[in-house]
């Protein structure tokens, strides 16, 4: 029988170790895209039984389980991730759960690429490429919002203090993983932000 | 032109005298000191000239102090790095640094340009329109290479940049441009109410020009007070200071441009990695101008020669640098500031004396000088100028306010003139984003007024020229700042100290220095030293009538050039003022445009050069795509293989071979730029019943149907063939270039029109990889992927979908062709696609399978007929224009584009219609475009009839086809039509239908 | 580069993270009586907008935040962002009040409207 190949976008890139963060491809989670309406109580109680949490309301908020996180994209969609391994049994179980409640489920692990960001700097180096204001108290962790990212679409997860995932479409991965080792580069820290970053939350 | 060395034996607050620097200017080896710019060193050497002008190339030395310098541009460091037009005053000096002067040849002393100077009589203000008029013959090859050559200062590296640039975004409360003594002190009392505060300048440090002003704050000198204010904002941890950095442009809702020159002024950052320039994009909650004022120079006769300098200039050399303008000058001053100059000239030991053009000037600083012994000529103005390369000389006259031309000449020997006709507050940041100014008859300028957006403006900047209001201006506009952003901000608590400061008399205007000729009697009194351009050419265009100043502008190039007319723009202004009896108000003003200094390209684009210069997507299969020959072409953003070329195979080979394979044996190719687009909901069939022109919920469960969208207009936007999953789920494919844009627009209708469907729409492009295994072996191939459906004719047909897997692969198959043969479309998870990939071609090896690439595939849909939207469409084409008229249903009452289509302009006889075209020569493949004529003439104009929208050469049927829209094409079937093409030949060629192959279509379903 | 708010999430950025969608409160005719649409009320929906120095009612959709569509009213002279609401709603009354144009007769028909 045929064996599947697994091979996912950077694999066969790494962080060139000339970086003041560290860079790396996380391709161990998978994730499932869900439609419905935050406002039908159905669509919620179904939700969470098969999710074992509640979908988050806030704008920007993520909820967290177990290895499962949960992203709120807008007002009738989120994003889950959760091991890659998992993910279709997952999106099974929701369609089953959610039956006719007016909803769409789709596995979608492979449409993006994560990006991971480690370091003291990690947020410096997303500001130059995107336009938020990562030093407000605004983006504490599990923030996660969509930006305009050099040139292209961006999906930021503020994972902690110090750790940024930036997931982006799949095509666009060798682009933005360039973009990172060349913001990134030892050298052209800026100072500015050092000061920055001692900053209480306001 | 180079003297005795002019550094003074002591002095000097900027330098270090213990540590000196090395470097080169036009070859020669100089010395200066740690601190010193590069015009101060050059100076310091006894060297006047910098450079020669743009247009009469007459030498000129420098001016100016810091970025308003207009005449000492100069070129900075060498090959790759050599960067033109950098303003001498602004650069530091660094061991090693290499410069070079620039408009001339071939020496500085010697240029052969200045010739141009002579011959000024033949360059008079609309030089250009004058000149550059006819023979139009004439344009191409003499006057735009003339141009081009004269056009421009420095030379710019030929080389590639080898240094790295890039930009940051940063939000701030409150941003205060300038780090003089207003902005230090609002950045301060901002600051104190703990909101975020970013202070800029242009200059390494802080201060302004805090240590060329006189008075006393508290108990210390202005400077002391400045150098306090620095030290306390660096420790306040809300408050940031970007030196270095000018800002270049204020925008829309308080956001700014800034340039930080990161590296210039140390290469060994540059070694370390740094960006050469780093652009900083800001948001600002507020922003407080406070970027101080720029000294006027005098127009009077010869006023641009080597060593007269701008009274601050003269005064900064000699207290920053400890360097001497000359041994003997000359204040040329119409206000008192000037005499501060004059004091530090005398306090240096070098001979002084005032020319001033008021006839009683009395301030305290005038009177100070007369005290000290100063010779001060009241009633007085320098009326000519002797010497080219430097100065002998100078001819003082009596003046009275309004004389026309002087009587009587007085000669004085000097070496240099320190000139002051007042101060324009810098209003380019404010007026940028439309800020409103007012004249100020006290000043002789403008200053702000008003501000749509959240900014004020204080100190000089403000036309404010007293210390004392400077700083209670400043404190009340960093305390209003930071309220503005933060109602709960707390007062700032600062307690201003006693100023003393000299009471100053009044300036009196003087925008045009008699000589003993007019204007136009040989004298060049300079406006714009940068475009040279003279009162004498802005008097000119007056008469010559371009009464509106942004026409004698744009006649005279006044204010064009680099500096954006810093020091000239006000004095231009009084010029034509006096030139048609008008006051400045009634004159106007000139727009303000960013930059308010230039910057590098490099800082422009940041990051985005090379590999990022333009985002490139890529599928899961572009190494194997690489690795096997393929050349790519770019569809929107993708990079989609275009052949696949074997050693010793050219394009045209490779194309051919791959479509004979698929027509002959099972070709395979990389679809997974297609867009696709899940759609679900319980009125999900009815939404696209309203978004294609044909029916979609009567499509069956498991099947296929191809499916055109119109925009409002009624014309042609996508096409693509969509699937129903299930009863309320359907996925829809795009065309490659539409999947973007497609899913946005269904999202539209549903949001902002259909707001009742419940339907949910996800783009799902990328989750897949997507391959066309095509060709009559192509169930043969699927085949023997061993798949957990069935694969025959009956149990899956043409239209058709299923879903399962092959082997370990999960994945949807679609029987959908695009090149007329059998052919599956097998989409699998992205990251699974490079595996699924080599299993098809290693399963497909003994059918003679071939990858194809997008060349081939057009050539297998035009022999077809196949349409592309964006090929046999251009936007204003219909479903009717490309003969699928039978795909726009007429039982539905409404879908998007219906009630355009049955507009009378889109249903006359005359409408361009798609045909099938064959050419008389089978051999012959008409251009891509080429157009079809009513009657071929000897020469244009030829009435128009329509055009070639794809035209091969096809292997299939060894011969040429084509496809255009023609007028009233279908009508016209079997009529020979000609291209007359470029060069006079002309192809004729019968129309046809589309279909050129397997007419019936026996092969697609077999 | 102005500074749009989204109503519907609370994001806020540059206007290049948005999409503007031109005039707001356009009828489309064919969305109510397809079969009775002259040339001249299609032709108006196509093609004809209200162009005016100061109040504009104008669509937008924030791009890159919840991806949904809202409604803004503007002044086109200040570019001073007098209200954000969402796309099922009406102006701000007073902003209605103060309409002209095209629109002061559509929310007048739509106030009556239950």
């Amino acid at each position: 029988m045929l064996e599947a190949r697994f091979e996912s976008a950077l694999a066969h890139r790494d962080g060139d170790g000339n970086t003041y963060v560290t860079l790396r491809e996380l391709n161990e989670r998978g994730m499932i895209d869900v439609r419905g309406l935050a406002t039908d109580k159905k669509f919620l109680a179904a939700a969470k039984s098969v999710l074992g949490l509640d979908l988050p309301k806030a704008p920007r908020s993520s909820a967290t389980w177990g290895d499962m996180r949960v992203f709120w994209l807008s007002t009738d969609q989120w994003l889950i991730t959760c091991p890659r391994a998992k993910a279709q049994a997952l999106s099974d179980e929701l369609v089953a759960a959610l039956g006719v409640i007016h909803s769409l489920v789709v596995n979608v692990s492979d449409m993006r690429s994560i990006i991971r960001l480690e370091g003291e700097r990690s947020r410096e180096v997303v500001m130059k490429g995107s336009t938020l204001d990562l030093t407000d108290g605004d983006y504490g962790p599990g923030t996660v919002r969509r930006m305009r990212f050099a040139e292209i679409a961006a999906l930021l997860h503020i994972v902690e203090e110090q750790v940024i995932d930036i997931y982006v479409f799949r095509s666009y991965a060798d682009y933005a993983f360039e973009f990172l080792l060349k913001a990134a580069r030892n050298g052209s820290e800026v100072a500015l932000l050092d000061e920055r970053r001692q900053l209480p939350a306001n | 032109m180079t003297g005795k060395p002019h550094r003074l034996a002591e002095g000097g607050s900027r330098i270090d005298r213990s540590k000196p620097v090395s470097f080169s200017f036009d070859g020669k080896s100089l010395t200066g000191f740690e601190g010193d710019t590069l015009a101060s060193a050059v100076m310091a050497s006894g060297q006047r000239v910098f450079g020669r002008s743009f247009k009469y190339h007459r030498p000129r030395g420098l001016v100016g102090l810091g970025s308003e310098e207009m005449n000492a541009l100069v070129g900075v460091g060498i090959g790759a790095r050599a960067e033109p037009n950098l303003r001498a005053t602004q650069v530091e000096l660094y061991a090693g640094l290499s410069a070079i002067s620039q408009n001339r040849w071939p020496s500085l002393s010697f240029d052969i340009g200045a010739i141009n100077n002579k011959l000024s009589r033949l360059f008079p203000g609309g030089f250009y329109y004058k000149t550059f008029m006819w023979p139009k013959s004439f344009w191409k090859h003499v006057y735009e290479p003339f141009i081009r050559r004269a056009a421009g200062l420095g030379k710019a590296a030929e080389e590639r940049d080898p240094d790295t640039y890039e930009h940051m975004h940063l939000h701030a409360d409150v941003v205060v441009v300038g780090g003089g003594i207003a902005g230090l002190t609002a950045a301060e009392a901002a600051g104190a109410s703990g909101v975020r505060v970013l202070l800029i300048d242009e200059n390494p440090g802080l201060g302004g020009v805090a240590d060329l002003t006189a008075g006393k704050i508290g108990e210390g000198s202005v400077a002391d007070h400045a150098a306090g204010l620095a030290a306390r904002l660096r420790a306040m941890n809300n408050v940031h200071i970007l030196a270095r950095t000018t800002a270049v442009g204020h925008y829309h809702h308080n956001y700014m441009m800034a340039a930080e020159r990161v590296a210039d002024h140390d290469p060994s950052l540059l070694a370390a990695g740094a960006p050469r320039h780093r652009l900083w994009k800001i948001r600002a909650g507020h922003v407080i101008i406070a970027s101080g004022a720029l000294e006027r120079p005098i127009a009077f006769a010869n006023n641009d020669r080597p060593g007269i300098m701008l009274a601050t200039a003269a005064r900064a050399m000699v207290t920053r640098y400890g360097v001497a303008p000359g041994k003997e000058g000359i204040v040329f001053t119409n206000n008192d500031d000037a005499y501060l100059t004059a004091f530090a000239l005398k306090a240096a030991g070098i001979a002084v004396r005032v020319v001033d053009s008021r006839a009683r000037p009395d301030g305290a600083l005038v009177q100070r000088a007369m005290a000290e012994g100063i010779a001060v000529s009241a009633g007085s103005v320098i009326s000519a100028v002797e010497g080219s390369l430097s100065i002998k000389a100078v001819k003082v006259a009596a003046y009275r306010k309004g004389q026309g031309r002087v009587i009587t000449e007085k000669r004085v020997t000097c070496d240099f003139i320190a000139m002051s006709g007042g101060f324009n507050p810098v209003l380019h940041l404010w007026c940028h984003n439309g800020g409103r100014i007012k004249f100020d008859d006290a000043l002789a300028s403008y200053r702000p007024a008003t501000h749509s957006d959240a900014i004020s403006a204080i100190g000089a900047a403000n036309g404010t020229m007293s210390v004392a209001e400077t700083l209670t201006e400043a404190v009340a506009a960093g305390e209003a700042a930071a309220k503005s952003v933060n109602a709960k901000a707390k007062a700032s608590k600062i307690k201003l100290p006693a100023v003393t400061e000299p009471k100053r008399g009044p300036l009196e205007t003087l925008w045009f220095a008699p000589a003993t000729g007019g204007y136009n009697e040989g004298n060049k009194h300079f406006i714009d030293f940068q475009n040279d351009v003279t009162a004498a050419d802005l008097e000119l265009a007056q008469r010559e009538g371009y009464e509106s100043v942004e026409h004698t502008k744009r006649y005279t190039t006044f204010g064009m050039a680099t500096d954006q007319g810093k020091t000239s723009n006000i004095n231009g202004l009084g010029v034509l003022s006096e030139a048609t009896g008008k006051t400045i108000p009634e004159i106007g003003i000139t727009t303000f445009r960013p930059p308010y200094t230039p910057y590098s390209m490099g800082a422009i684009a940041g990051a985005l050069t090379g590999k990022l210069f333009l985002p490139v997507r890529r599928t899961a299969l572009f190494q194997w795509h690489t690795d096997h020959g393929a050349v790519f072409e770019p569809i929107g953003q993708w990079r989609r293989a275009y052949a696949y070329l074997r050693t010793d195979e050219d394009k045209h080979a490779a194309i051919t071979r791959e479509i004979l394979s698929v027509r002959n044996a099972v070709g395979l190719l990389d679809a997974s730029t297609l867009g696709k687009i899940e759609i679900k909901g319980p009125d999900a069939a009815e939404f696209l019943d309203r978004v294609y022109t044909n029916m979609f919920s009567t499509l069956k469960i498991g099947k296929c149907r191809y499916g055109l969208m119109m925009n409002e207009l009624g014309f042609l936007t996508d096409d693509g063939v969509t699937v129903r999953l299930g009863e309320n789920h359907f996925l829809m494919h795009t065309t490659s270039g539409g999947a973007d844009r497609i899913a946005a627009w269904l999202e539209e209708w549903l949001q902002t029109e259909w707001t009742h469907y419940k339907v949910f729409v996800t783009p799902v492009t990328e989750q897949w990889s997507q391959f066309a295994i095509a060709g009559p072996k192509a169930r043969a191939v699927l085949a023997k992927l061993s798949p957990d459906f069935d694969v025959s004719n009956e149990a899956f047909p043409h239209m058709s979908f299923k879903s399962g897997r092959l082997g370990g692969y999960p994945v949807r198959v679609f029987r959908i062709s695009f090149s007329g043969e059998q052919s599956y479309e097998v989409a699998t998870p992205a990251n699974l696609g490079p595996g699924l990939w080599e299993a098809i071609m290693e399963a497909g090896q003994e059918f003679g399978m071939a990858p194809y690439g997008t060349e081939a595939l057009h050539v297998l849909r035009a022999e077809k007929g196949y349409i592309v939207v964006g090929d046999e469409t251009d936007g204003t084409t219909t479903p009717i224009d490309v003969g699928l008229e039978g795909l726009v249903s007429k039982k539905k009452a409404d879908f998007l584009g219906k009630r355009s289509l049955e507009q009378s302009y889109l249903k006359g006889p005359n409408r361009k219609q798609l045909v099938g075209l064959l050419t008389e020569d089978p051999n012959e493949v008409l251009p891509d475009g080429a157009y079809a004529v009513r009657e071929v003439k000897d020469k244009p104009p030829m009435e128009m009839i329509g055009q070639v929208t794809s035209t091969y050469m096809s292997p299939t049927l060894g011969r040429s086809i084509a496809m255009a829209l023609i007028e009233n094409g279908r009508a016209r079937m079997g009529e020979v039509i000609a291209f007359p093409l470029e060069g006079g030949k002309v192809v004729k060629a019968k129309i046809t239908g589309t279909v050129f192959y397997d007419k019936d279509g026996g092969r697609i379903s077999a | 580069m102005i500074v749009v708010t989204c109503p519907v999430c609370g994001a806020k950025g540059d206007e290049t993270d948005f999409h503007y969608g031109g005039q707001a409160h356009v009828r489309r005719p064919a969305s109510h009586d397809p079969l009775n649409i002259t040339d001249e009320l299609q032709r108006d929906y196509l093609f004809i907008r209200h162009n005016p120095r100061g109040l504009h009612f104008e669509r937008w959709r924030c791009d890159r935040g919840c991806g949904k569509w809202f409604h803004a009213a503007r002044d086109t002279a200040t570019l001073e962002f007098k209200a954000f609401y969402g796309m099922t709603e009406l102006p701000p009354e007073d902003l209605q009040n103060e309409a002209k144009g095209p629109w002061a007769d559509e929310f007048k028909s739509r106030v009556k409207a239950p």
